[in-house]
């Protein structure tokens, strides 16, 4: 019975192939169009991840437990440098890199300010951190013990400091003693970031320990490396922490929620321009139907009249849309799919984004994601909206008596 | 009608007393308790203790104070810190020396709430000049009786233009200017600090709060005490003691 349902529904859509390939064409592209933009989206969302990753958080840190809430320079995570030599060899990972913040009041000849110190490993820093491959003037730092500095750029200009000036730094040490130094500028970073440009500045891990009393300790390990990888290297880590919970492994989820809520509510708004579009679609689908149902009030009029109840009636319709709707969403999956992909493998990109890829260190193109979570929704929801707005027709039909059906033409 | 206008002028009068009188009170027991804290000048000899719930340290710390604005302080003891001073010359001109680095720093006015030496006083805490009389707006909330001495309860709000970080300031001072307890407030007017005094005892010729507290409110267990290990009054302090010469290259 059902077999011949579908096969009446099937000729059905076909009986205006124009019309009906009209109605397929509006879902394929409304089906590109989502299937494109939420590639684009997640591809966008990404990169500006790996973009806020990259700079200096990493994509997970080890840090001392209680140390992100309330960052006391005495919550540390002892013998750092042997567990990040543990971390690395574990993973497989060479982006593991240790470092340690204080706080100093940093002079130059003419001002004093505050400002955020990390000492950090110049061996395994440029693989976890894009910074040291933002140096603008100058260079980056060398030895690990090397007393010098690399200073953020508008916190040099507040300073009037260039490479090669010096700077004093005086804050406390992690057992609350009086920490000093006087080292020289060598080079000056520009992240982008403007937090860190106006308020930080890096010493060499052990030249940091130095001054701040810090013995073998460390504040964070941080990780870089790739984000798809993250749960294979989380549990390489957390293999190699000593099991007494007193140092925990940190997701960037953690380290930076604001950037995750960022992305949420951008999501969110994007939605609503989605639903607007798939409502759009549902009308004109339901349009179509519509014409198609009423302009056959006189054949349905004989149908029952042969006997044919309501409700197979009312199936019938909802098969031809359904098979409409169907059609749509494989076609407009593979076209939109086929368009995201193509983006992957050449790049997307926009007037400027070159320029400001190169100038902050970071890819200029952007990659669409082709994945089940950017293929599918768009699609389904215009599917299901399509399914929806056949109930219309349906209800319109279900009180039709074969006499005053075949009185219409 | 001109015996009318004069009970007037009368009522008036009396009805206004009180309010400047309270004001008046106010202001005046501060800086009679900032004055006797300060003296004309003083040489003091204390220790500092920091307490966290891991680690505990104590500095020992030489002060000199001239009129109600200079102070002068160096760490003695331990070793690794010994020699470090702060010079304070007015309410925002602060300089800092390390010997280690052999440099002079003066504080900017935005470092002034950040600590000091790692303790839980603040640059400007540890200045302690009379800034609180002049900037503040002060009225008695009440008088307490505490063991025979009457303890005045004031609370000082900074003037709107004033350069303060907190919402209000509570202090209790004795009637024989002893400050028991001083509570610092954000602008939401929570407490973040509070100044408790722990012992009393004569030394230099007079009563003095010899031991204080300071206690974060947030964080139990945390905490810095002062206790006062000798004490002099108005001797005779040279003015080059108070120079930035003198913080680089002390001359005792």
């Amino acid at each position: 019975m059902s077999n011949t349902t579908t096969l009446l529904a099937w000729r059905n859509i076909w009986r205006h192939p124009r019309r009906t390939l009209l109605t397929i064409t509006a879902m394929v592209f409304a089906d590109i169009l989502l299937v494109f933009m939420l590639g684009l989206q997640f591809g966008q969302y990404r990169m500006m991840i790996d973009n806020s990753l990259r700079v200096f958080t990493g994509q997970m840190q080890v840090q001392a437990s209680g140390y992100l809430d309330e960052p006391h320079m005495y919550r540390t995570i002892p013998e750092a440098d042997p567990l990040a030599g543990r971390i690395r060899k574990n993973t497989g990972l060479d982006a593991a890199s240790v470092r340690a913040y204080g706080f100093a009041l940093v002079s130059s000849d003419t001002r004093t300010l505050g400002a955020q110190v990390s000492g950090v490993d110049p061996q395994h820093e440029p693989l976890v951190s894009s910074i040291p491959g933002l140096v603008k003037q100058g260079r980056y730092l060398q030895g690990r013990s090397d007393n010098e500095l690399v200073v953020g750029s508008i916190l040099a200009r507040n300073l009037n400091v260039r490479p090669g000036d010096e700077l004093t730094l005086l804050g406390n040490g992690r057992d609350g003693s009086i920490a000093a130094t006087v080292a020289p500028v060598v080079g000056i970073f520009e992240s982008g970031n403007h937090d860190l440009d106006r308020q930080m500045l890096s010493m060499p891990i052990d030249a940091f320990r130095e001054m701040f009393s810090m013995g073998d300790e460390a504040h964070s390990i941080v990780i870089g490396g790739k984000r798809d990888r993250a749960d294979r290297i989380a549990a390489g880590i957390r293999a190699v922490l000593p099991a007494d919970k007193e140092l925990v492994l940190l997701s960037w989820e953690k380290l930076l929620p604001g950037l995750k809520q960022a992305i949420q509510a951008d999501f969110t708004s994007a939605w609503f321009m989605y639903l607007v579009l798939i409502v759009l679609v549902a009308f004109g689908v339901l349009n179509t139907l519509l014409m198609s149902v009423l302009e056959r009030t006189h054949e349905f009029g004989i149908l029952l009249a042969l006997g044919v109840r309501h409700g197979r009636l009312g199936r019938m319709i909802i098969t031809e849309s359904a098979l409409l709707a169907l059609t749509g969403l494989l076609l407009g999956m593979l076209a939109g799919g086929l368009l995201a992909w193509y983006f992957l493998v050449n790049g997307f990109t926009y007037p400027g984004m070159e320029a400001m890829g190169e100038r902050f260190n970071i890819p200029s193109v952007l990659h669409p994601e082709v994945s089940l979570r950017s293929l599918l929704p768009g699609p389904l929801a215009v599917f299901i909206a399509t399914l929806l707005a056949s109930l219309y027709p349906i209800w319109h039909m279900r009180k039709l008596r074969p006499i005053e059906a075949l009185q219409t033409f | 009608m001109r015996k009318k206008s004069f009970l007037l002028l009368v009522v008036l009068l009396f009805t206004r007393q009180p309010a400047a009188d309270s004001a008046i009170d106010a202001r005046a027991i501060i800086r009679e308790a900032i004055d006797y804290y300060r003296g004309l000048s003083s040489y003091s000899e204390m220790t500092m203790t920091i307490h966290r719930p891991d680690w505990e340290r104590t500095l020992s710390v030489q002060a000199w104070s001239s009129g109600s604005k200079k102070t002068l302080v160096r760490v003695t003891a331990p070793p690794r810190d010994a020699g470090n001073a702060t010079l304070v010359l007015d309410d925002n001109k602060v300089w800092s020396f390390a010997p280690r680095i052999n440099r002079v720093i003066r504080i900017p006015s935005s470092m002034m709430s950040q600590s000091w030496m790692g303790s839980d006083f603040s640059n400007k805490d540890i200045s302690r000049t009379d800034e609180i009389v002049d900037q503040y707006e002060h009225r008695l909330v009440r008088i307490d009786d505490q063991e025979g001495h009457k303890v005045y309860v004031i609370e000082s709000i900074p003037h709107e233009e004033a350069a303060i970080v907190w919402g209000k300031e509570i202090s209790h001072i004795r009637d024989d200017h002893v400050e028991l307890q001083h509570q610092f407030l954000d602008q939401d007017m929570q407490t973040v600090k509070t100044l408790d005094t722990l012992d009393i005892q004569k030394m230099g010729g007079r009563l003095f709060a010899v031991q204080q507290r300071m206690n974060m409110q947030e964080k139990v267990d945390e905490w810095t005490e002062f206790r006062v290990l000798t004490l002099d009054f108005d001797r005779d302090i040279p003015d080059y003691l108070f120079t930035l010469s003198n913080l680089r290259n002390p001359r005792e």
